[in-house]
């Protein structure tokens, strides 16, 4: 896996945007930004009333993954190029998601919708009309979604990664610092998780860091040992899909998963220790 | 806004969203240019080491917002046009910390 394998530049999705089997997705944690304006022929997926279960703590199932890219219309063929504001936080986590139920022909626009509007390229209002599909989704690649138990039975064996912020990792903070600190649950970290913030992956432009820059960043900086699998999480899962994406797209990484369940789940267990204050 | 989300508006979430505005340490502002909001742009929120914190996109009245620990943060603005600005400020809980940023 190389980086043009799974990253595009905005020269290439200026060129090759409205290319037949080309489909454009703005994923954004705001959801409301793609209205305001959007990359020319780009659809939207809301990473939350299009990705999560209604009722329960869980993902759409298989029959809804492929409902939703069917109306939006996104064959299996089609070459997937996701891209979000926040350095592609929730465009990583789409694109986790995509790999989840099979969709391997996916990538992301590198820098996302920051880069993009910090370039004063175009954005448009119109919305494409894109003929429905019959798309088939796969069982979800178990290989790559850590559920608890495995998180728990990880601690002092695998690699863990926390990769929230440092305040949020030592517990003086629950939930990023753009969001009201309402979370009832405990603070602190998994006991021998290594503090990586995500952000640390990008620069301030939202394009992601060197291959050396990252492996030293994990690697010698933080003592994430390669040679181990690897169990990424965040508060809900999806800053640790920005990373998931870094260790197992960009750095080729065998053996990540992505814990979606993460602090908000693990933070509310009876029972699972906890470790509070500053990394190591 | 649901607890479980991540998913900030543009401008940064409302004080109302959290149960008690009174525990948050707030810190909120506008970015402007010759008196004029600056509407396409990023907020990011340092903290004393340095490191980034969080991010969010400026609002259509070039408005941000942050729910901070008490303690010494730097803004930053990044704006079209390789605007960039900032600021040391203050947080203190039960507190709004407004900053107005000319860029």
């Amino acid at each position: 896996m190389s980086r043009s394998d799974v990253l595009v530049d905005a020269d290439w999705v200026e060129a090759h945007g409205s290319d037949p089997g080309v489909v454009l997705v703005e994923v954004d944690e705001d959801t409301s930004a793609y209205d305001k304006g959007h990359i020319r022929n780009a659809v939207k997926i809301d990473w939350k009333a299009d990705l999560q279960d209604p009722v329960r703590r869980d993902f759409v199932d298989k029959a809804g993954f492929e409902a939703l890219l069917s109306e939006r219309g996104i064959s299996n063929d089609d070459t997937v190029i996701l891209y979000g504001g926040n350095n592609n936080w929730f465009a990583a986590y789409a694109y986790w998601y995509f790999r989840l139920y099979g969709h391997d022909n996916v990538k992301l626009l590198d820098g996302g919708r920051k880069k993009w509007e910090l370039e004063s390229r175009e954005l448009v209002t119109d919305v494409p009309q894109r003929a429905k599909t019959q798309y088939h989704a796969q069982e979800q690649d178990r290989a790559i979604r850590a559920f608890r138990d495995e998180v728990v039975a990880a601690i002092g064996r695998d690699n863990l990664v926390d990769v929230r912020s440092p305040d949020e990792f030592a517990g003086r903070l629950l939930a990023p610092a753009h969001l009201p600190q309402e979370q009832a649950q405990r603070g602190g970290h998994i006991p021998t998780a290594k503090n990586v913030p995500w952000s640390k992956a990008a620069e301030e432009d939202g394009t992601f860091k060197s291959d050396d820059a990252l492996r030293a960043l994990y690697g010698d900086e933080a003592g994430v040992d390669f040679d181990k699998e690897t169990i990424a999480y965040c508060r809900i899962g999806e800053r640790s899909a920005h990373t998931w994406f870094v260790l197992h797209e960009l750095l080729g990484q065998p053996n990540v998963k992505n814990y979606d369940g993460s602090w908000t789940e693990y933070g509310s267990l009876v029972g699972v220790p906890i470790e509070v204050g500053d990394g190591k | 806004m649901s607890s479980e989300g991540c998913g900030a508006p543009a401008g940064g979430a409302p004080v109302t969203a959290a149960k008690d505005a009174g525990t948050q340490a707030v810190v909120q502002g506008h970015v402007t240019q010759n008196g004029s909001a600056v509407p396409v742009g990023y907020a990011r929120l340092l903290n004393s080491g340095g490191e980034f914190v969080a991010e969010v996109p400026l609002g259509e009245d070039g408005g941000f917002r942050f729910f901070a620990a008490p303690g010494s943060w730097t803004l930053r603005v990044l704006a079209p046009g390789n605007v960039r600005a900032e600021r040391v400020v203050s947080a203190d809980v039960g507190k709004i910390t407004e900053l107005e940023v000319a860029v």
